[in-house]
């Protein structure tokens, strides 16, 4: 869709509009930015991250990850965007099934259980901050996957 | 597929001079990514500054805490959500999703369909609360355009409505003369606001 506007009619609408603001839509619920409730962001970025990337490393769409683990699709689109979600225990195991990972260190990263270990939590913020960009699997963000694939694995072991 | 582009004209906050921009139908990756890496970080930072200073958190902005990476990923999996941006200069200045599913609650109307505005938010630097003079100014103005466009071709009759956040509901009630329904219980108190087809009218011929 296109809209026909004349400068005048933006000059004269941006003059009216001012310093006002223009704001709408149902607000968010405020968690940041204090202290702790960052981390927890930190953490939900990093599970959101790992989950997207690992769908994409796998080479599967988003509607069959939600098929194969039996969740709803706008569940899976919540855990991957939203940064406010909590997935549940069972969202978390079903996750974990599917991608064939130690259930206890991804329950971790989402949130839901205290890291036992400072070094996990700060292997977990260091890929959310590698795997910043949603766009492409660069060769970084696939090394960075892979190496916390490999620190999932040894806390699973240890 | 490209978006639909149409050349439109922002207002320079500081000169008073027309700035050319591009309101586009779709919100796509590098818009997203202008979230992400300008909103969101300038944002965070101004609302670090008003916890120092001691800012009560009502007073904070109110949409901090939005995903606009969420929403548009939503929206493009569901029929019946449009989404627009307006940019100017290389950056972008405003985003609004629309939802086409709704129906109009002024008597006269009730029952009609129409565009409701789920979200609109114009960037950071163009808010008066968080920067002055804003960098550009009729971000608002054209998003609206869009939506009551969107109506009309969609042929809602330009009926448009949204829950306006609380300190915009002057450029609701003033600006775009909209009708002004009152709180909404069922969506956190906020003031229900809709426009009708001669109000649409009225809006797009500039409030004349």
């Amino acid at each position: 869709m296109r809209i026909h506007v004349t400068p005048e009619w933006c000059l004269a609408m941006a003059r009216r509009e001012g310093d006002l603001e223009v704001g709408a839509g149902l607000r968010a619920p405020h968690v940041e930015p204090e202290e702790g409730a960052s981390s927890l962001v930190e953490a939900r970025i990093a599970f959101g991250r790992f989950v997207h990337l690992v769908r994409r490393k796998r080479g599967i769409s988003i509607e069959r990850l939600a098929k194969d683990a039996s969740l709803d699709l706008a569940e899976v689109v919540r855990i991957e965007d939203d940064l406010h979600y909590n997935p549940d225990p069972r969202t978390v195991y079903q996750l974990a099934r599917v991608f064939g990972l130690p259930q206890r260190p991804l329950t971790e990263l989402a949130g839901l259980a205290v890291p036992k270990s400072e070094r996990f939590r700060s292997e977990a913020i260091k890929f959310a901050a590698r795997s910043e960009s949603m766009e492409a699997l660069s060769v970084e963000e696939s090394q960075a996957l892979e190496e916390f694939i490999r620190v999932l694995s040894e806390r699973h072991e240890a | 597929m490209s978006a639909d582009v149409s050349p439109v004209f922002l207002v320079n906050g500081s000169t008073g001079e027309l700035v050319a921009a591009e309101l586009r139908d779709g919100i796509d990756e590098l818009d997203l990514q202008h979230w992400e890496h300008n909103w969101r970080p300038y944002l965070v930072e101004r609302v670090k500054e008003m916890q120092a200073q001691g800012v009560p958190r009502e007073k904070w902005p109110q949409q901090l805490h939005w995903n606009w990476r969420y929403k548009a990923r939503v929206a493009e999996m569901f029929l019946g959500q449009r989404g627009f941006a307006i940019r100017c200069e290389g950056m972008t200045q405003g985003l609004m999703l629309v939802g086409l599913v709704s129906d109009a609650r002024i008597e006269e109307q009730r029952g009609k369909p129409l565009v409701y505005v789920d979200y609109l938010e114009t960037a950071p630097w163009n808010q008066s609360s968080l920067q002055r003079p804003p960098k550009y100014r009729g971000v608002g103005s054209l998003l609206m355009n869009a939506a009551v466009s969107l109506s009309l071709e969609e042929t809602f009759g330009g009926r448009t409505g949204l829950h306006a956040l609380p300190q915009s509901e002057t450029f609701y009630r003033k600006n775009c003369a909209m009708t002004d329904l009152g709180p909404d219980a069922a969506k956190q108190n906020l003031r229900y606001f809709e426009m009708t087809p001669d109000q649409a009218q009225a809006f797009l011929k500039g409030g004349k």
